[in-house]
C-alpha cells in the first residue's frame, strides 16, 4: 500500500472522536426544574376538595367591639438623602425637558426642615366594621410637565378618581394590575373608578413617557394613609375594639414587597412591615416619632 | 486498520447512544414557575431575598397544583373552573388512538414544541422565535373581543387557532376539525387557569400570620373559594365583556373618513404618532417591553442594583439562585416595537373589526392604551380606515414618489439617488 498522507483527525480513533462530541453536543445551562409533586399528598388533597368537605379549620373567634378610634403618627428619616437621581427623557422633549428642566427620581422625599419622610402608605389589612360608605367626591391625580403630581396615591374602592392630564402633550395613564391603561388627551381628564382592592401599592406608568412612575393603592375599607411632606399622617373611624394589623410600605424600602420594618419591639412590628393594633372607642391612638434610617431604604 | 474500523463502528453504534443517556422516558410533568417561585411579587422592582420560596414552599405549592389541575397526562378540573373534562382529554396526554379511534393527545402534537408543556411559552423552539410564543400562566392574552383586562371568550381563542397570527410564528389550525379546535383550546384555558393559580398561591404567602408557620392552608374555603373561584370567574364572564361596537355607516365617503383618520392619527387625542411614528412605520419609540418580558427586565435591573449596593450572603445566594433560573427557567427579554402599519399585516386579524378592538381596549400585555372614552366610536372607525389605506399609500412622507436620478457614483459607477 503507497504511504498516504493522513491529517492529524484521521489519527485519532473516530470513536474517541464521535464520544467526544456527544458529550459536548446539548450541553448548556440545564432547565431549572422545581419540585415535582407528592403525588400521595396530591390524591388525598384533591379527595378533599371534591368531597366538599373543609378540612377541620376551626371558625374564628369574632372579636368584635363597638366605637371608633384613630391612628396618627410621623414618620422621620435618620441619615442622608444621596444625590437624586436624573430621569432620562427621551420623547416630548419641548415640554418635558422645557427650558432646560429636569426630572428627578422622586421615589425619597423627605422634608428637608422637619425630616419628615414622605409617600409612606400605611393601611389595614382587615377589618370587620367600616363606619362610613364610600364618598362619591372626586379625587384628583394629575400629571404636569411629565411626571405624576401625587408619586403615591390612595384611594378607596369605588371612588371615582378623576384622572387629569395638564400637559399640552397627550399620555397614557396605565395602572398596572387593573383594567386602566387609557389615553388621557392634553388637557382632559377621564373618570377611573377601582373596582377592587390592591394587596400593596401597584405601580402607574406611562406607556409614551416610560421615566414616568407612581404608585396607587386602593383598599376597600378606605382604611389606607399616604405620609405628607412632613411624614405625618392620620387613619380616622377605625373600628375599635378589635385588633387591626397595619401594613406599612416605602416605595424604596427593602422589606418583602416593599414593607416597611421598623425597630419598634413594643408594637411587635415585624420585618414584613406589620403591627397590630387595638383601639378603645374614641381614642386617638398617637405612635409619636417613627424613625426610618437610611438603610431600610437601600440608602 | 480494519481492527480500528469495527472498534470505531462499535463504538459509534453502542458507546454513544450509552452515553447519551438512553433509558425509559420518564412521564411528562408539569414545571414549576421558578421565576415566581423566587421572587412571588405582583410588583418586581419591590422582591427582596426574604420572600423567596423555601424547598418546602415550592413543593407544597407543585402538590396543590397536582392536586387541583391533575398532571399533563392525567389532567383534572375541579367543576368551579367550568371547564369540560372530556374536551381536556382529547387535548391532554401523550398522542395516541383512543378505543374509537379518535386521535388524543393534541396539545403534545401540535402545540408543545413552541407553548411547553405547562403552557410557559418555553418549549424547545421559543428561544428561536420573534415573537416568543405566548406565556398562558399569567391569563394575559393579547388578541381578543373583549375589553382591556377582560379574558377572551371561546370563540377568541378559537379563531387565534383557526386562523393563527399573521407576522407571528403561530399558524393556523384551519385543518384540525372543529371539535379538535374546541379540545385544544379549553386546554389552552386548563393552563392558563392553572398558571394564575400557581401565582396566587405563590404570591399569597407573604399574605400568611406568623401562626400559620409558612404553610398554605389546604382547606376548600381557601384553595377553592378564596384563590380559584375569582380566577374561574373572570373566565366566565369574558362573554359579558364583548366590546360594543357600533356599525360602520353605509354612507361613509371613505376619501373623508380617511382624511380624518389621518388627522386623528397624527393628533394629540390619540396620540399614535408618538409611538407609531410620523410615518407610521413604528419607529415612534421602541423602548418598552411587553409584560412577559417587562417582568424578566425589572428582576434583571434589580439584580443589577443590589449587587452594586454590597449583598450580604444571604442576598448573594438569592442573587445567585436567580442568575441559575434566569439562565435556565427564563426567556431573554426583548422590547416590543410598535407595529409598523404600512405592511398591512396585523397580528390580531385584518378585518376592520380586529382594528377596531385594537384601538378601543389597546392591547393587554401590551403597551399599547386603550382609545376609548378619549376618542369616539366613529372616530375610531375613522382611524381604521386611515390604517388600511396606509399600505396604499404612495403619496405620504415616505418620499417614494420623489424623482430617481443616475448620477456618477464612487470608482466613477453609475449610482441612483433620489433628488431632494
Amino acid at each position: 500500500m503507497p504511504e498516504v498522507p493522513i491529517t492529524i483527525v484521521r489519527r485519532l480513533p473516530p470513536a474517541v472522536v464521535l464520544v467526544l462530541a456527544a458529550t459536548v453536543v446539548g450541553c448548556g445551562p440545564a432547565r431549572v426544574a422545581g419540585p415535582l409533586p407528592d403525588a400521595a399528598a396530591a390524591a388525598a388533597l384533591r379527595a378533599s376538595l371534591t368531597s366538599g368537605e373543609s378540612a377541620g379549620a376551626a371558625a374564628e373567634e369574632v372579636v368584635s367591639g363597638t366605637g371608633w378610634g384613630s391612628l396618627t403618627g410621623r414618620f422621620v428619616f435618620v441619615g442622608t438623602t444621596g444625590e437624586r437621581r436624573v430621569l432620562t427623557v427621551s420623547k416630548d422633549i419641548e415640554v418635558c425637558s422645557k427650558d432646560g428642566m429636569k426630572l428627578y427620581d422622586n421615589s425619597l422625599r423627605v422634608d428637608p426642615a422637619s425630616n419628615g419622610l414622605a409617600d409612606v402608605v400605611i393601611f389595614v389589612r382587615k377589618s370587620r366594621r367600616v363606619k362610613n360608605p364610600v364618598s362619591t367626591e372626586q379625587l384628583v391625580f394629575d400629571q404636569k410637565n411629565c411626571e405624576f403630581l401625587s408619586p403615591v396615591f390612595a384611594a378607596r374602592v369605588g371612588q371615582p378618581i378623576d384622572v387629569r392630564n395638564s400637559d399640552p402633550i397627550g399620555h397614557n395613564t396605565n395602572v398596572s394590575g387593573s383594567s386602566f391603561n387609557q389615553l388621557i388627551p392634553a388637557g382632559d381628564g377621564t373618570i377611573f373608578t377601582p373596582n377592587r382592592e390592591t394587596g400593596m401599592p401597584v405601580s402607574v406608568t406611562c406607556n409614551i413617557h416610560p421615566w414616568m412612575k407612581a404608585y396607587a393603592v386602593f383598599r376597600d375599607d378606605g382604611y389606607v394613609a399616604v405620609s405628607a411632606a412632613d411624614g405625618s399622617f392620620t387613619i380616622s373611624d377605625l373600628p375599635a375594639g378589635e385588633p387591626l394589623e397595619f401594613q406599612v410600605w416605602h416605595a424604596r424600602s427593602l422589606g418583602p414587597n416593599g414593607g416597611l420594618g421598623l425597630e419598634k419591639p413594643e408594637l411587635k412590628w415585624s420585618s414584613k412591615g406589620r403591627f397590630e393594633i387595638t383601639l378603645e372607642p374614641d381614642q386617638v391612638r398617637d405612635l409619636g416619632t417613627l424613625e426610618v434610617p437610611a438603610a431600610a431604604l437601600g440608602g | 486498520m480494519i481492527i480500528t474500523t469495527r472498534l470505531s463502528l462499535l463504538a459509534l453504534f453502542v458507546l454513544l447512544p450509552l452515553a447519551s443517556g438512553c433509558g425509559p422516558t420518564p412521564p411528562a410533568s408539569f414545571r414549576l414557575n421558578m421565576v415566581e417561585a423566587i421572587s412571588p411579587s405582583a410588583e418586581k422592582d419591590s422582591i427582596s431575598a426574604e420572600q423567596a420560596l423555601t424547598p418546602a414552599q415550592e413543593k407544597q405549592v407543585a402538590t396543590i397544583l397536582a392536586a387541583m389541575f391533575g398532571t399533563p397526562d392525567t389532567p383534572t378540573c375541579l367543576p368551579e373552573t367550568g371547564l369540560d373534562p372530556a374536551k381536556l382529554v382529547l387535548a391532554a396526554g401523550p398522542v395516541r388512538s383512543d378505543i374509537v379511534g379518535r386521535k388524543n393527545g393534541l396539545y403534545r402534537e401540535h402545540c408543545v414544541h413552541c407553548h411547553g408543556i405547562t403552557g410557559d411559552g418555553m418549549g424547545p423552539t421559543a428561544a428561536f422565535l420573534n415573537p416568543y410564543p405566548r406565556d398562558y400562566r399569567p391569563g394575559v392574552f393579547k388578541f381578543k373581543s373583549t375589553e382591556r383586562a377582560s379574558k377572551p371568550t371561546h370563540a377568541d381563542l378559537y379563531r387565534v387557532l383557526h386562523e393563527g397570527l399573521a407576522g407571528s410564528s403561530m399558524p393556523s389550525f384551519a385543518l384540525l376539525s372543529p371539535v379538535q379546535i374546541d379540545a385544544l383550546v379549553e386546554y389552552v384555558k386548563y393552563l392558563s387557569m392553572r398558571g394564575e393559580t400557581e401565582l396566587a398561591l405563590m404570591r399569597y404567602y407573604f399574605e400568611l400570620d406568623e401562626e400559620d408557620e409558612g404553610k398554605l392552608p389546604e382547606t376548600r374555603e381557601f384553595l377553592v373559594e378564596e384563590i380559584l373561584e375569582p380566577i374561574a370567574e373572570k373566565w366566565a364572564s369574558a362573554e359579558d365583556q364583548e366590546i360594543e361596537v357600533p356599525e360602520m355607516p353605509e354612507d361613509l365617503d371613505l376619501a373623508a373618513s380617511i382624511a380624518k383618520g389621518r388627522e386623528l392619527f397624527h393628533g394629540d387625542k390619540a396620540n399614535c404618532v408618538k409611538c407609531h411614528g410620523v410615518t407610521a412605520l413604528g419607529d415612534g419609540q421602541a423602548n418598552d417591553y411587553d409584560d412577559w418580558s417587562k417582568n424578566i427586565y425589572k428582576i434583571e435591573e434589580k439584580l443589577k442594583t443590589l449587587a452594586d449596593s454590597e449583598p450580604d450572603s444571604e442576598e448573594r445566594q438569592w442573587i445567585a439562585e436567580f442568575e441559575r433560573v434566569l439562565a435556565g427557567d427564563a426567556l431573554t427579554p426583548r422590547t416590543i416595537p410598535p407595529r409598523n402599519l404600512r405592511q398591512g399585516i396585523y397580528r390580531g386579524g385584518r378585518r376592520p373589526l380586529d382594528l377596531y378592538y385594537r384601538i378601543h381596549a389597546g392591547i393587554n400585555g401590551a403597551p399599547m392604551p386603550a382609545a376609548k372614552g378619549t376618542v369616539a366610536p366613529e372616530d375610531i372607525w375613522h382611524i381604521v380606515n386611515y390604517i388600511r389605506s396606509l399600505p396604499y399609500d404612495f403619496d405620504g412622507e415616505l418620499g417614494a414618489d420623489r424623482a430617481v436620478a443616475a448620477q456618477p457614483g464612487p470608482a466613477g459607477r453609475l449610482v441612483a439617488t433620489q433628488e431632494d
